[in-house]
């Protein structure tokens, strides 16, 4: 097939916090230090810059006031800064307020911000400066000469759900790069693939993701002051599993409120919507929430394995950066920053490789340099064991989480020993015993009012979702009886339960058997699937440009 | 040809709707906008026609500075260059001044065809394409299905009830107002992007001078209520008394 090129110097791919990051440095750098101008182009998935940007949201600031020191006159939609904190342990009616804000949840100086409008912010910047934005184009291949990293394919439009081409058909086109920044997110597609042909993780620990689901709610003005931060820890979670939950207070009676569980969970039956429907029936946050409305919905994995888990960063011609590298410091359960951070040093590294005219491993090396001299590392090395404790129980967790403020993460064996979250979790017949459970029915079921709880398909209506219907599904499951025969049994299929947007539904296949059926344009790309599929059969890939959510104002 | 295509940008179908404080609009801060699906057809419909006649396309937008989000995306599909009647009240303003706004802004250019989409998805008065045919002096053909143009005029099919069509002829210049489903609307591509940078946007301030004739009073969602009615009576009373109501109040059967 014919297709299109095109050549740039740096291609990034993904325009979330690090990408933005990145293309800014660039152009910054650009004019610091003349030149032939280069060729920059960034590549987004969403129909617009900032539509798949899913975050609590809370920012730290510094890697902005680096980045863009007049970030206020500039108009940065950060208007909430942090005024009142509150940590609590919640059990099933009541809540204990820890007696101290514990460090890393200290967020004075920080501000509570949509991460939709702050980036659609960035966007207007970056396109101030003549970089070309592509938004509504996924990256589907990435390019390479022998294992040089040389650009990537965008993903072919105007192909039929039976795979045939339509009469709009469009070619996906070639860009070439002498450097690729990947800024693809958590488990990026590009960055997945190209992890495991380079073996980038070689000698690195599995990455340990979470998943986070998030309501955005307007509630009478008086309720809660903008500034206000709210993170709980225990009730509806078992001890057994990591996670918590949290509700910000920005101006208006505009309130975030998200519960985010470790994906390394072992109880086969756990759904993390339903825990989010139990976590905002609490008295605690219900009394918030009450006579308010439910304006978005959202659902999105994270990276949160942290130091250990980072991979190879750079190869031939390519660099990783932000959430699709695992920048994330799961303590202070913050990672905008460390993406923005990120993408500057990666778009330093290749600016000078550039100049240089070496864009090899060799010299891309420096990359990883700079992470070493920089508050990357200062702040993920000592909680490098955070999640991993957590493997063993919230209480022995908290109590290696505080020891490690004091020893700077030191533990016997190092890195603490760490399995991938798919592998953790249980059978059923283990987890439940002889025990005979119906696994099409919830284990803690929750009565939804659709005022404050909500079933799956009422919220995914509420994340904007929207795909193109005739087109293949871009949940890709090699070995679809597996679903209705082993998995059934073993762990009751588990994807209809951890998949936030009912996209996986065992429906009867009329002869008394269950198939899988897969409602693809539901899915809101958070990639659950792809990480916590025990089987690890699912693929996720990008579905026509311009699908998935709508994050206003998320 | 030289051909003229009518635009708006609207809220996102996946918006969730709020009603605005006097509750005279909707709240559009953080909601995102996209190009009005019917005028998505108009525009394709457009280049096409260029495609087969040659000429030039141009597509004008009245609304507010963020309108040039959807004239930045019709030229990278294509169009040549584009007009932006700047103002901040055009996007929820009434058809006639709408239609006397863009007929001010496009009457010097001297177009052969003007194109509209049907209607708006937002307001959906599905007027502001024949008013503007009226103030711009041309015949007009509304809800176009198929659109046959030589030197003598155009051939159109409109579209009527019950899946019945009719073709009529009207000569040039004209006015259609154009159906969804018409075409098959053509990807964005990367060489379009980056072409459209280079393209005219000309800005000009709205210089109708035409009075509203219509004021929103009040915009409010659709109210659901429930009521319970008791019928009283022996049964047979009771049940004939409520056919007759299932019949002549409720007409859910005949």
């Amino acid at each position: 097939m014919d297709r299109e090129t095109l050549e740039v110097d740096v291609l990034i791919v993904g325009g979330g916090p690090a990408g933005m990051s990145a293309a800014l440095r660039l152009a910054q750098l650009q004019k610091a230090q003349g030149g032939e101008p280069l060729a920059i182009a960034v590549l987004e998935k969403a129909r617009e810059a900032g539509a798949h940007m899913l975050s609590g949201a809370m920012l730290d600031p510094s890697a902005l006031r680096e980045l863009i020191p007049d970030f206020k006159e500039k108009g940065a939609p950060v208007a909430s800064e942090v005024h009142h904190e509150h940590v609590y342990f919640l059990t099933k009616n009541s809540k204990v307020p820890f007696p101290i804000t514990p460090p890393p949840l200290q967020n004075h100086g920080n501000y509570v911000i949509s991460l939709n409008r702050f980036v659609k912010w960035m966007s207007g910047l970056v396109e101030a400066e003549g970089i070309d934005l592509f938004a509504g184009f996924p990256a589907s291949e990435v390019l390479y000469d022998g294992d040089r990293v040389v650009g990537v394919r965008t993903r072919d439009q105007g192909i039929d759900k039976h795979g045939a081409k339509k009469s709009t058909f469009e070619a996906g086109v070639e860009i070439r790069a002498k450097v690729t920044i990947l800024c693809d997110g958590v488990r990026g597609n590009l960055t997945k693939a190209v992890v495991r042909r380079l073996a980038l993780d070689e000698g690195r620990q599995p990455q340990l993701y979470a998943i986070g689901l998030k309501e955005l709610w307007e509630v009478p003005k008086d309720r809660i002051k903008a500034g206000t931060v709210v993170h709980t820890l225990g009730y509806p979670l078992k001890r057994e599993e990591f996670g918590g939950g949290f509700l910000y207070a920005m101006p208006d009676g505009v309130v975030s409120v998200g519960f985010v569980t470790g994906l390394d969970y072992r109880d086969p039956m756990f759904d993390p919507h339903l825990t989010f429907q139990h976590f905002k029936q609490h008295p605690a946050i219900a009394a918030i929430l009450q006579g308010g409305q439910m304006v978005r919905y959202g659902a999105k994995a994270l990276p949160e394995g942290g130091w250990h888990t980072i991979p190879r960063v750079y190869a031939d011609g390519l660099l990783i950066a932000g959430d699709a590298g695992g920048f994330v410091n799961s303590m202070r359960l913050k990672g905008i920053h460390l993406a923005m951070r990120t993408g500057m040093l990666a778009a330093e590294t290749a600016y000078e490789a550039i100049r240089a005219r070496d864009t090899s491993a060799a010299r891309l090396w420096k990359y990883e340099e700079r992470i070493d001299a920089s508050e990357v590392r200062r702040e993920l090395y000592p909680v490098r064991n955070v999640h991993q404790s957590f493997g063993y129980g919230l209480v022995p967790g908290l109590m290696y989480s505080g020891l490690s403020l004091v020893t700077g993460g030191w533990w016997l064996k190092d890195p603490m020993p760490a399995h991938a979250g798919f592998d953790r979790m249980a059978e059923i017949a283990e987890y439940y015993g002889e025990h005979k459970l119906d696994v099409d029915a919830p284990v803690r079921p929750v009565k939804v009012d659709r005022q404050l709880t909500f079933d799956k398909l009422t919220n995914v209506h509420h994340s904007g979702t929207r795909h193109t219907e005739d087109q293949p599904s871009h949940l890709i499951v090699y070995d679809t009886n597996i679903c209705s025969t082993r998995c059934r049994v073993e762990y009751g299929n588990p994807c209809t339960r951890f998949c936030p947007a009912n996209v996986y539904e065992m429906v009867d296949a009329g002869d008394g058997t269950k198939r899988l059926q897969i409602n693809a344009s539901n899915c809101v790309h958070c990639k659950t699937c792809d990480i916590m599929d025990p089987y690890q059969v699912i693929d996720w890939v990008p579905p026509e440009g311009g699908g998935g959510p709508q994050y206003d104002g998320m | 040809m030289k051909i003229a295509v009518c635009i708006k940008q609207v809220v996102t179908r996946e918006w969730q709707l709020r009603v605005n404080e006097p509750k005279t609009w909707i709240r559009d801060q953080d909601a995102s906008f996209e190009l009005n699906e019917p005028d998505a057809y108009a525009l394709e419909e457009a280049l096409r026609q260029k495609e087969k006649h040659g000429g030039e396309v141009v597509v004008v937008s009245a609304g507010p500075a963020r309108a040039t989000q959807v004239l930045r995306e019709a030229l990278a599909r294509g169009a040549d260059r584009a007009i932006h009647v700047e103002s901040d009240t055009l996007a929820a303003a009434d058809a006639l001044v709408i239609a006397d706004a863009l007929a001010c802004a496009i009457r010097e250019e001297k177009f052969d065809l003007v194109l509209t989409g049907l209607q708006s998805d937002d307001q959906g008065f599905g007027q502001v394409g024949v008013v503007l045919a009226e103030k711009l002096g041309m015949p007009s053909a509304s809800i176009i299905m198929e659109v046959q143009a030589s030197e003598s005029g155009l051939r159109v099919k409109r579209e009527l009830e019950a899946g019945w069509f009719q073709w009529i002829s009207l000569p040039l210049p004209a006015l259609l107002t154009i159906q969804s489903g018409i075409n098959q609307l053509r990807y964005a591509t990367l060489k379009g992007i980056m072409a459209a940078k280079k393209k005219e946007i000309r800005k000009v301030t709205a210089s109708g001078s035409a009075a509203p004739a219509q004021k929103i009073l009040r915009v409010y969602f659709p109210e659901k209520g429930k009521k319970t009615q008791m019928i009283p009576g022996s049964a047979t009373e009771a049940a004939k008394a409520l056919v007759q109501k299932l019949r002549d109040e409720a007409r859910v059967i005949a």
